[in-house]
């Protein structure tokens, strides 16, 4: 990169967004994700397979929809608001049922995607938005330029928020009963949790469209080295996950030189090889392989 | 005691076998011409198959729901979990990507329907039997990759969608909502003998059945290879809901919406009683849908949303109610 | 009943390290031991649930693998403590399973002759219509033994049958396996908590610690105070009633 003028503006207004904005994408899924495990107490849920992404999309779709010509703040308030409310309904479902398995949470959690994703699809479908929508369901940072995503450093103070209140989450993690021994409000701490991960989810889905697997794995590999306590992984996790979406980002650059591929793809893909091989090893080794605190049986209802 | 709950069970069938032939009925001679025989005789050559086809459908997602219920041992589960759909939609999708939407995969229906079948029984007999052997025959986890595996084709998916030209992507869009229509005879009668044949092979493990549902542990007791049996019947529930998704497209939640109705009239374990009464349910939701959708909607609205919202409604009414899954 | 050298891993930890014991025929064993001895490992390898690391498992002369499951299932019959059925089956159709593998599916009227005496048998001809999920615990645990005596089976296995029941029902229980070897000439092998009930109704005692046989032998030869003290790391103190050593630990 030499020193003339193009090249430096193409610096700020591409370059250095895209970075930015693949940072906060990073830090925010993983503590997104890492966020909701803590509360529910079962490592299989996340963005993904609770229902956050898919009724943040489900969100932005009514706002197309209603508002065609909204600008991306007022779509990045009907997504929080939409996944909000999608997790909330999620997590209180999780928690009134009682599963023989941890493996059931996550299933359940894709059974509540598949009915808010055919609903946005047949929305799509009918008002002929499918591929307008389809944005915002496939990651990607190609649209990413200055003026069009500083909505993801949203995500930033809501880490910060979350890092302060990172004990409270451990407590209410450990149920309710547990909780108010050490006089923590549960419900509080529960619904400020669920939305900090809901509006961190929200802002980047806006942003980029969505970005699975990250909140899956990114926490899960992290305490399999450095255990379960919030406060100790919260910055690991983040950082990691931050490193994560980089590389995959430049192997999605990389590939098909000089076009270049979504970064939903990549993270798809390596996303999936990735989680098999945890499933495989936590399978093999036991169920200290991934540190799951609550054995076998029931881990979300209290 | 248990002689009324037989007399009940078999009133209920009677009900039951009524209604499905009320639908059929209605179905065939709804807003029929009768006067001018030409027009008589189009409509039945349109509606026949459609009416054919929507019992195979039944028939093939009816059993393979309730067959695949008692295998994983949850109610709540349906076949869709196994991923065939977003292969179905990935297939779809490669196809008109690469050969374009003009090529003779994608327009000639028979060719399409064997290249759909083909590719989604030998893909899923692959992954399915190979993660059998590596998890040990640990369902939960041959389930839970197989949801991974799903994320894995849709995000390929979307991914060929959204860097696809826009007029291939409207040809494509139809072909990935399920719909009854354009279905020729060939191959219904290929499906039918797919689906006997099927039937027939695993014969022995539907007999079954019944001791599966009493657990592992126990059907071991009684002298049932657990692994094995659980294994073949999965792969026909596979190979079921790939011939049902390859005649019509993706239906989701349709396998969870009439399995359970089934299990909840009958309140039985005997897999014959559930399976004919998932059929049933099956012919009466999709014929009175299909009807609805016709007649009060004129084709406005395709069946699969009726079936997705109804069968999500469903799903939440379930998990409040079961409270244990 | 020859069990050899048993070794089995679990998650990289050896639960089982060369076990090995013999069954002796019409009699009732109880396995007792601290958590995590490797009792319930052991009864479910002799009972082909689970699959073991090494060693062999002899049955009547030939390896238990060797056997068809079919085949095993008419002479040996294992109930395990998780017995959660979601489905409806009334009493005397989970009873009827247990002539599943002589008859399968169609029961002969042979078989409904033995599903009738096993139903009179624990005495529950007056639930037999009931739906098993409506019973209580004691009830629902005489139902399956039901369905075990229906299967007929020289071999009976039980993982801690006396679990999560009061001690009327657990009383009852323990005199029922009783009855299934004195009145039935069953062999019965049982995985028990309580060293007293074992002590009392057992004919032998197969003491596990660490995945190791600590002691086997009859009642007297394990039920004494060195033996026991050692398994259990606790002080014991043995008395005598009806001829039977009764054991207090503190």
């Amino acid at each position: 990169m030499t020193g003339d003028i193009y090249q430096i503006e193409l610096f700020f207004i591409s370059r250095l967004p895209r970075l930015l904005a693949i940072l906060c994408t990073g830090f925010g899924m993983s503590v997104a994700g890492l966020i909701m495990q803590q509360l529910c107490m079962n490592k299989f849920v996340s963005p993904t397979t609770g229902a956050t992404i898919s009724s943040a999309q489900f969100g932005i779709l009514i706002a197309l929809l209603f508002m065609p010509a909204s600008t991306i703040w007022t779509r990045a308030i009907f997504a929080f608001v939409f996944s909000i409310l999608g997790t909330i309904i999620f997590v209180s479902f999780v928690q009134k049922i009682q599963f023989k398995d941890v493996v059931m949470v996550p299933l359940v959690g894709i059974m509540f995607n598949n009915i808010i994703g055919g609903v946005t699809n047949y929305i799509a479908y009918k008002y002929e938005m499918t591929q307008a929508l389809s944005s915002w369901l496939v990651g990607h940072f190609s649209s990413v330029i200055r003026g069009r995503y500083e909505i993801v450093y949203m995500v930033l103070p809501l880490i910060i928020i979350a890092f302060i209140f990172s004990n409270h989450f451990n407590i209410v993690g450990m149920g309710k009963d547990f909780s108010k021994n050490l006089g923590v409000n549960y419900n509080l701490v529960l619904f400020c949790g669920l939305a900090i991960s809901a509006m961190i989810t929200g802002s980047i889905v806006v942003v980029v469209g969505s970005i699975s697997y990250i909140g899956l794995i990114v926490p899960n590999i992290v305490t399999m080295f450095k255990g379960d306590k919030i406060r100790g992984t919260l910055i690991d996790t983040a950082l990691f996950g931050a490193l994560f979406v980089l590389i995959c980002d430049i192997i999605g650059r990389v590939i098909i030189l000089p076009y270049e591929l979504p970064i939903e793809l990549i993270i798809g893909v390596l996303g999936s090889i990735l989680f098999i091989i945890m499933l495989f090893y936590r399978l093999n080794n036991g169920r200290k392989a991934i540190a799951l605190k609550i054995g076998g049986k029931c881990s979300c209802s209290q | 005691m248990q002689s009324i709950a037989k007399r009940n069970n078999t009133n209920k069938f009677i009900v039951l076998t009524f209604m499905a032939i009320i639908a059929v009925i209605t179905y065939m001679l709804i807003d029929l011409n009768f006067e001018n025989s030409r027009l008589l005789s189009f409509a039945m050559k349109i509606r026949f198959p459609k009416l054919i086809v929507m019992i195979i459908v039944s028939i093939s997602i009816g059993g393979a729901s309730i067959i695949f219920q008692s295998v994983i041992n949850n109610r709540i589960v349906t076949p869709c979990l196994l991923g065939m759909n977003s292969l179905y939609s990935l297939i779809h999708t490669a196809v008109v990507f690469f050969a374009g939407s003009a090529s003779i995969i994608a327009t000639n229906s028979n060719l399409s329907f064997a290249f759909d079948l083909i590719l989604m029984a030998v893909v899923a007999t692959t992954i399915y039997s190979y993660l059998f052997k590596k998890t040990k025959h640990n369902v939960l986890y041959v389930l839970l990759i197989g949801t991974v595996l799903t994320s894995l084709f849709t995000s390929i998916q979307t991914t060929l969608t959204r860097i696809m030209d826009p007029n291939e992507y409207d040809t494509l869009l139809s072909s990935l909502v399920a719909s009854f229509n354009n279905i020729n005879t060939e191959i219904i009668i290929f499906s039918i003998i797919l689906l006997v044949l099927l039937a027939y092979a695993l014969r022995k493990e539907l007999a079954l059945l019944d001791v599966i549902t009493l657990g592992k542990a126990q059907a071991i007791n009684l002298g049932v290879d657990y692994d094995v049996c659980i294994r073949k019947l999965l792969l026909g529930v596979t190979l079921c809901i790939a011939i049902a998704t390859a005649m019509v497209g993706p239906i989701s939640f349709l396998g969870l919406i009439i399995a359970n109705l089934s299990r909840q009239l009958f309140k039985t374990y005997r897999h014959t009683h559930l399976i004919l009464g998932s059929t049933l349910f099956g012919i009466i939701v999709l014929i009175g849908g299909q009807i609805i959708v016709e007649h009060v909607y004129t084709y406005s609205m395709p069946i699969s949303v009726f079936i997705t919202v109804g069968g999500g409604i469903y799903f939440l009414y379930l998990l409040l109610t079961n409270r244990r899954v | 009943m020859i069990i050899e050298k048993l070794s089995k891993h679990y998650d990289g930890k050896k639960v089982l390290n060369s076990v090995s014991f013999e069954i002796p025929k019409k009699s009732v064993i109880s396995m007792i031991g601290p958590n995590g001895a490797g009792k319930s490992t052991v009864l479910n390898i002799i009972s082909r649930l689970m699959a073991q690391d090494e060693g062999v498992v002899n049955f009547e002369g030939k390896n238990i693998k060797k056997y068809k499951s079919n085949e095993l299932s008419k002479r040996l019959a294992i109930l395990t403590q998780t017995n959660n059925v979601q489905m409806k089956l009334t009493v005397r159709e989970l009873v009827s399973f247990g002539r599943f593998p002589y008859s399968g599916n169609r029961l002969t009227e042979e078989d409904k002759k033995m599903v009738d005496k096993a139903i009179s048998y624990m005495e529950l001809n007056d639930f037999e219509d009931r739906f098993i999920d409506e019973l209580s615990g004691g009830q629902r645990q005489r139902a399956y033994i039901a369905m075990v005596i229906a299967q007929n089976t020289e071999y009976v296995m039980l993982d801690e049958p006396t679990n999560n029941l009061d001690i009327y029902h657990a009383t009852n229980m323990m005199k029922i396996v009783r009855k299934l070897c004195d009145e039935l000439g069953k062999t019965v092998i049982l995985v028990l908590h309580e060293i007293n009930y074992a002590a009392f109704y057992s004919d032998y005692i197969c003491a596990m610690k660490n995945g190791q046989i600590a002691k086997f032998g009859t009642v007297k030869e394990v039920i004494n105070k060195e033996t026991l003290s050692e398994i259990y790391n606790v002080d014991f103190e043995i008395l005598e009633i009806q001829g039977k050593p009764l054991s207090i630990y503190y």
